[in-house]
């Protein structure tokens, strides 16, 4: 049984009294601008779960700063991962959480239980790009497994709580690279999933794609979370609303895309977007007009582009506010396959997290599917403007403190977070 | 919208393309079709004058007029007008291309088939419209019906490789990649001549993971033309990464070795697949027999020779060097493989004795007779005198025979005088004299090169060297002075030492004009150098039991804990390394005595616990160090963080 079931409703200041933590000594491990390093904070974090502790997450305080139990093991470990943290007696703890209470202050505890199994969505095969996904969660040592198309659909999701997914083509057109069609790796690429498509019975990789995005779904609806990024998110989509129908260039998969393709779109069936348009240019390296693409060239500089995040409620909105905790409310700007999502064809009832400021584009956004949760977030690599075929990767212990990052591991525990006691 | 800015995925990005490249793709795609009208148009200007295909303006026009239509995707139009035209002049191809095209884009596939089954003329052999009947066929979803077109129109013309050519290439659209196979395979087996198809099927069985295959068909390629090698070798290194594939490539060039042992093209690719193996003997064996077979005069074998010792193959490479000299001693090769067994050998021997390898002696030996055996046989030759300093290195770093290196040094300099290596010479034989106590000659020879050189490393160095002379002096004054010159360069490591120096001097003059323990500091640094450690050691308990508290009572002590280390006191060095910080908590050492504690702890007492705590205790004692994170990375060492 998988135990991701987890919501946040009502009641949030009865829930908060009884997880008030009630340890004698606990340690802080800050997260604004004194944290020695935020990323390895996150990982400190899901190794104290791991070790059978809890942890308790001050949503908007200092930066959503962490408590953890000040056990000899966990200071050890923060030590040796350079996390800087504040021992705090008792008193101290209380007061900390008085004033996180308050009424009048936009911030919340929530306790954080159990560490989630995490399953990342990537190929074994090494593509020419770096997954920033793999990188934060490389960097900041938490544990996770790959898992790709044959493990979902011989049912393997159902081992994990949270999957995580980032530069992918759920609709079969080998990330449109077109022009690389050519090259080793993308012939391999090919060779691969072609082989997987046949090898459950599809004729064509679009079909193998259609059945994974399926299976995700349906995962989703049972109570997964999912995190995607970069072309993962509108591909997704894309994938769900043309489910049976044929979308892809010749170029692609040999044959012309249904005629009727448009009109048989089902923007029912999609998490965050509807009445979008599919690109049937093959050569277009673009997949629909969900993507708002780079900024424009006045703002397409890395000094100047950057997005917003929302501030929500945390007492009342705990998991927006899980989501965008970061010690800056401006996060610089980077561009991917998909960097943006137009405003115009997201789904009124998702919950934008963050937005390029004036320009009617979402960067981050989050939302409900059936017992689960989806949350998509824009562009490619945080630290990284424009990361190009062949690039090498970014070395994190560049970037420890880099609020991009921070919001893909803000995902990770998210899942850990215990559920709340529902109104009787 | 996103298709408006962005274009093709050309630049490589996973970002968006900054160029406006969708208009000419555009025209790319126009391109054709615009020849195609002009050549329509040519034909009907034609045909008003020969009508040889009946085709006026006006058919010319709604052909033009179909064409907007598919490019506005208005296919019903364009399919209507098209089927007129075909009606009306159904010998004209374009006309029955584009409606084939028009049917397939809206996947009309059953009207598309019918169409071009009427344009096959029955009897005639028609290979490309059955070819494009079974392609037809198969998007349809029919594959029996198209693997059995594709057959049939293999069967209307089996004698000619064109037939198998089409067919694969139909196939290869639909990425049938078995039955490519196959159909290349059989027509190969009907026309009764392996060497057709060569490249395709080894493309083929590539794609498929019949690695082997596809070894066999490059084989074949070299075996035609053995001028090919680069671009098999090219091929295969785009899948020799996989190791299946390069297994297999060498079985298959082995076998071709076997039946063809004088082919240098078979050859010259096993070498290649043996080093990218990195099977050096193997590899040393095909670059012999290629040596030998065409008469190279050890050129292949020094070649060779040099990438395995590149790549750390020492004795594959030992062996290649030894066989050039043994079998062409009066190529021009030779003296150069005569050097460069001694360098490889001395490499070898500097490679041994960092992992504490026992045979790191007699391989200094090894390369102290390959060096004599160059000077014995080539008397005059322009690398003698880097021979000779080579030489002087191992007598004076590794033999500790500070007479002979000496010796060979002044020969260096009788000899050769000015050259890059007597220079060099002249710097080792200041060193020598330091640790013989010569000071005078010392500074002597420092000050003659830093003078005639004035710049570079060598000149820089022998600076710094100058002023260590002058400290051990107690000269000070004379020392900051020089240390002042060299503080341009900071990317040197000789001019950060040399600013440690400066910093040492300017903080711990006094307490009077004597200064005592900086003298003291001094006096046990230069009998250190000299390895005179129970003398350094006395100097430094002197120094320490006369200076009271002195700034410097921290330096002296962590110098005599690493003094304790060189005389084999390695317990007592960890207690005087941990003692320290407890006595000198805020002292700039107090850190770094804590890790090398822990270093002598771990590598030289092999207590990894105790360690791992002396590290902790200086990850938490001194977070903000400056090697907390050699620190931290040494206990995730030692607790086997990621093994």
């Amino acid at each position: 049984m998988m135990h991701r079931r987890f919501r946040f409703f009502a009641l949030l200041p009865l829930f908060l009294l009884l997880s008030a933590p009630l340890r004698a000594q606990d340690v802080l491990v800050p997260m604004d601008e004194t944290q020695s390093d935020h990323l390895k904070a996150y990982g400190v974090t899901f190794w104290t779960l791991t070790q059978g502790m809890e942890a308790d997450w001050l949503l908007n305080y200092r930066g959503g700063s962490f408590l953890l139990p000040a056990e000899p093991a966990i200071l050890n470990e923060l030590r040796v991962r350079d996390v800087r943290f504040e021992t705090l007696s008792g008193s101290q703890v209380a007061g900390i959480l008085a004033e996180i209470e308050r009424e009048d202050s936009n911030m919340s505890t929530v306790k954080l239980e159990k560490a989630p199994r995490i399953a990342v969505y990537a190929p074994d095969q090494t593509l020419p790009w770096d997954d920033a996904v793999l990188l934060a969660l490389t960097y900041a040592e938490v544990p996770y497994e790959m898992i790709y198309d044959l493990q979902i659909l011989e049912g393997e999701l159902a081992n994990y709580d949270w999957l995580h997914l980032h530069h992918e083509d759920f609709t079969g057109q080998y990330g449109k690279f077109f022009s690389y069609r050519a090259t080793a790796w993308y012939v391999e690429q090919q060779r691969q999933a072609e082989a997987t498509a046949r090898s459950r019975g599809f004729r064509k990789v679009s079909e193998l794609k259609s059945s994974v995005v399926e299976t995700i779904r349906r995962y989703v609806g049972e109570g997964g979370f999912l995190f995607a990024m970069c072309s993962g998110t509108d591909t997704f989509d894309i994938a769900q609303a043309a489910f049976g129908v044929d979308i892809v260039p010749s170029e692609y998969d040999g044959d012309p895309i249904d005629p009727d393709a448009i009109t048989r779109l089902d923007f029912g069936r999609t998490f965050a977007f509807q009445d979008f348009r599919p690109s049937f240019n093959a050569r277009e390296y673009e997949h629909a007009n969900i993507d708002a693409g780079a900024p424009p060239p006045q703002l397409r500089d890395p000094v100047v582009d950057y997005f917003t995040l929302f501030e929500f409620s945390a007492k009342w909105d705990p998991v927006p506010t899980m989501l965008t905790q970061n010690h800056v409310s401006t996060v610089k700007g980077f561009i991917g396959q998909t960097s943006n999502f137009r405003k115009a064809v997201v789904k009124p009832e998702v919950v934008i997290l963050a937005e390029a400021p004036g320009r009617d584009e979402i960067r981050y956004l989050h939302g409900p599917f059936g017992q689960g949760t989806f949350t998509f977030y824009g562009g490619h690599d945080p630290e990284d403007y424009q990361h190009f075929v062949g690039d090498p990767p970014t070395d994190l212990n560049l970037h420890k403190h880099s609020p991009g990052y921070r919001l893909i591991l803000n995902n990770i525990l998210f899942p850990a977070a215990r559920k709340k006691k529902q109104k009787t | 919208m996103g298709s408006g800015r962005r274009t093709a995925a050309s630049g490589g990005k996973l970002t968006p393309m900054p160029a406006d490249i969708k208009t000419m793709t555009r025209f790319r795609f126009r391109l054709p079709s615009i020849l195609l009208i002009l050549t329509l148009l040519a034909v009907a200007g034609q045909s008003q004058s020969t009508r040889a295909q009946g085709i006026d303006s006006t058919l010319v026009l709604r052909y033009q007029l179909a064409e907007s239509y598919l490019r506005a995707a208005q296919f019903d139009r364009a399919i209507a007008l098209l089927e007129g035209l075909v009606e009306r002049s159904p010998e004209t191809y374009v006309f029955f291309d584009k409606l084939r095209e028009a049917y397939a884009s809206v996947k009309r596939y059953d009207e598309a088939i019918a169409l071009v089954d009427r344009r096959i003329v029955p009897g005639e052999a028609g290979t490309p419209l059955r070819a494009e009947k079974a392609r037809l066929q198969y998007l349809k979803g029919d594959e029996e019906a198209a693997l059995n077109t594709w057959d049939e129109t293999i069967r209307q013309v089996p004698d000619r490789p064109g037939s198998y050519l089409v067919v694969y290439r139909s196939l290869m659209q639909m990425r049938l990649f078995e039955k490519a196979v196959e159909v290349l395979e059989y027509g190969r087996s009907a026309l009764n001549n392996d060497e057709l198809f060569q490249t395709d099927l080894a493309y083929l069985y590539s794609l498929t993971g019949r690695h082997a295959d596809a070894a066999k068909e490059y084989l074949g390629v070299l075996e035609e033309n053995q001028r090919q090698i680069t671009f098999v070798r090219g091929r295969l290194a785009q899948q020799i990464e996989q190791e299946d594939v390069l297994e297999a490539s060498i079985t298959a060039a082995e076998a071709g070795v076997r039946r063809q042992p004088l082919n240098r093209a078979f050859r010259e690719l096993l070498g290649w697949l043996y080093l990218e193996a990195e099977r050096y003997e193997d590899a040393l064996d095909a670059h012999r027999a290629i040596d030998r077979l065409e008469d190279e005069q050890g050129r292949v074998l020094y070649a060779f020779a040099q990438q395995a010792s590149d790549a750390g193959a020492y004795s594959a490479a030992l062996e290649a060097y030894e066989e050039i000299l043994q079998r062409y001693p009066d190529a021009p090769s030779a003296p150069e493989a005569r050097r460069a067994t001694g360098t490889l050998y001395e490499r070898w021997a500097d490679r041994s004795a960092e992992i504490g390898d026992a045979s790191a002696d007699s391989l200094y030996r090894e390369a102290m007779a390959a060096y004599g055996r160059f000077i014995e046989a080539h008397a005059g030759h322009e690398l003698l005198p880097e021979v000779h300093f080579r030489l002087g290195r191992i007598h004076r770093e590794i033999l500790m025979d500070f007479d002979t290196a000496e010796a060979t040094y002044n020969l260096i300099l009788d000899l050769w005088p000015g050259s890059s290596a007597a220079e060099r010479a002249s710097f080792e034989l200041a060193r020598l004299a330091v640790l013989s106590d010569r000071m005078g000659e010392a500074q002597t020879r420092y000050a003659r090169l830093a003078d005639e050189l004035r710049t570079g490393e060598l000149a820089e160095a022998a600076r710094f060297e100058l002023a260590l002379i002058h400290f051990y002096r107690g000269e000070f004054e004379a020392a900051l002075s020089l240390t002042e010159s060299m503080k341009e360069n900071t990317s040197a490591d000789v001019s950060n030492d040399a600013i440690g120096l400066k910093v040492l001097l300017v903080e711990n003059r006094g307490p009077d004009s004597l200064d005592v323990p900086l003298r003291g500091l001094a006096s046990a640094r230069l009998l250190v150098r000299q390895q005179r450690f129970e003398d350094a050691l006395a100097a430094t308990d002197e120094v320490l039991a006369a200076v009271g508290n002195h700034p410097l009572v921290d330096e002296l002590m962590f110098e005599r804990a690493g003094i304790l280390v060189s005389l084999g006191r390695a317990e007592d060095a960890v207690s005087s390394f941990k003692e320290f910080p407890l006595i000198h908590p805020d002292s700039h050492l107090a850190d770094r005595s804590l890790f090398e504690a822990a270093r002598i702890e771990s590598e030289i007492l092999g207590r990894e616990a105790d360690a791992t705590a002396t590290l902790t205790r200086l990850i938490t004692d001194y977070p903000g160090s400056l090697l907390a994170s050699e620190a931290r990375t040494r206990i995730r060492t030692l607790r086997g963080d990621g093994t």
